[in-house]
């Protein structure tokens, strides 16, 4: 155990082991996955993870036993830099850009990152949430600055992907603790409805439904339609929706949806699209807190790394994602956090419990960054 | 005020024992394969943990169904989370 630094079970939770592994430097062993499978192994767009991975870094070693189902990985020093990488189309560009973002402000040099696939699928937080909530909650931990950007320059629907997206993020010697406890009322809620190859009406009709739902609470919305054409629009069909909740705060609620990939489960009209995207959206205010369920673990990766200071974010509930990230963190770094509920008060019509997350950051500073 | 922070105090480890106590109870209950005839075990896919393990690794958290948007009290159970809802005393 000692000589192999940490060990696991299986592949689920796969991006948080390396990239907890590469931030801490601590060597990680993964045995068994998918051992009982018909079909053992890593699959594809693992290994093609793990190929990203030794491109934004320096010297890691990598070992894959012969079926696949042990995964020894010893993480070397990030380097960052230009990086292009090609997506295994299994999964979305979302899939592979959440560890990069959680990797990006402690390279050596600055990220500029081009990463080619599906930008849009329902399994992963497409790249176009990810642009409207986890940059904002990034900034908030003083990582900003020019050249901070996520831009979609193609777009790419499952299964054929085409996609492109060119990932830019500069590099930080320490992160800043923060102080996010009052999540404040919902200001505006904005949007993207995006379809490509299909016709631009569809993005209209998603619009027009979604606005019938959202219209009860406030009346600042605003939905864009992109509709991308050409060598733009990637090689499926497909469209949906993201919508974003921005509070006075400046604190980021999104929900989203995509139509189902061509040729597989059943087709769903445009104007249920936006209006079942408008409820998830509501769920997610219910949820409540200063950052949204797929962005906890960002938040709380961020939290761990911080100076050794306070932090206290609040959320929502806990996803399982997140409780599980929770014990990785304490694997890893050896920090616990502190965990309190807050109900609401009888009278309040604020949606459902929240959870107040606190701790003091390890003092992680980046040791890759060369100091000038 | 002493016994709301008590109260408190109750409530608190709950969570963290969820998040951090569960990991080792979950392992108790592995060791249960049977033996049939002294020569084949059966190899269950018992237990949730097993199939959790190779789940599938995304983010996404899917929201239960048990809320119903499309009832009043729902919607308005959130309405003070808008600009448009209530304020309260101190900042307006």
């Amino acid at each position: 155990m000692a000589s192999h630094g940490l060990a696991y079970d299986g592949c689920n939770f796969f991006r948080q082991r390396l990239v907890l592994s590469t931030l801490s430097g601590k060597r990680v062993k993964i045995k068994n996955i998918r051992s009982k499978d018909d079909n053992p192994g890593l699959r594809d767009f693992e290994a093609s993870l793990i190929r990203l991975l030794d491109k934004v870094t320096n010297g890691s070693r990598i070992e894959i036993n012969q079926t696949g189902t042990v995964l020894f990985y010893q993480p070397g020093l990030l380097f960052g830099g230009s990086v292009e990488h090609d997506c295994n189309l299994q999964r979305s560009v979302g899939y592979y850009l959440e560890a990069l973002l959680m990797l990006a402000p402690f390279m050596k040099t600055s990220l500029k990152a081009t990463l080619r696939g599906v930008t849009n699928d329902p399994t992963d937080p497409t790249v176009d949430m990810l642009k409207s909530t986890a940059l904002p909650l990034m900034k908030k931990f003083g990582i900003d600055g020019e050249g901070f950007d996520l831009k979609v320059v193609k777009r790419g629907m499952a299964p054929g992907g085409g996609g492109e997206v060119v990932f830019t993020c500069p590099v930080r010697r320490t992160i800043r603790p923060v102080q996010l406890t009052d999540p404040a009322k919902i200001k505006r809620i904005r949007g993207v409805a995006y379809s490509v190859r299909v016709s631009p009406q569809m993005a209209n009709r998603i619009v027009e439904s979604a606005r019938g739902v959202l219209n009860q609470f406030i009346p600042d919305i605003y939905i864009y339609t992109d509709h991308m054409k050409g060598a733009n629009s990637g090689k499926s069909p497909g469209f949906g929706l993201t919508l974003v909740a921005e509070t006075l705060n400046g604190s980021f609620l999104s929900a989203e949806m995509s139509s189902m990939p061509q040729g597989q489960g059943d087709p769903m009209l445009p104007e249920d699209l936006g209006r079942n995207c408008a409820k998830l959206l509501l769920e997610e205010v219910h949820r409540g807190g200063c950052v949204d369920s797929s962005n906890q673990s960002l938040a709380l990766l961020l939290m761990t790394l911080g100076q050794q200071d306070v932090s206290k974010v609040l959320l929502g509930p806990l996803s399982p994602y997140t409780i599980e990230f929770l014990r990785h963190i304490r694997d890893f770094f050896q920090l616990m956090f502190k965990i309190e509920v807050q109900k609401p008060s009888e009278d309040e019509r604020k949606g459902g419990d929240k959870v107040l997350m606190t701790c003091v950051g390890v003092g992680y500073s980046n040791i890759n960054k060369t100091i000038k | 005020a002493s016994e709301a922070f008590l109260r408190q105090q109750k409530a608190a480890p709950n969570l963290r024992k969820l998040v951090y106590g569960s990991v080792v109870e979950a392992d108790d209950s592995d060791d249960e394969e049977q033996e049939l005839g002294g020569l084949f075990r059966v190899s269950r896919p018992q237990n949730s943990k097993k199939s959790q393990a190779n789940g599938v690794d995304s983010s996404r958290f899917d929201p239960d169904t048990s809320h119903n948007w499309d009832l009043e009290e729902m919607l308005n159970s959130i309405r003070d989370c808008f600009v448009t809802g209530k304020w309260e005393e101190d900042q307006d």
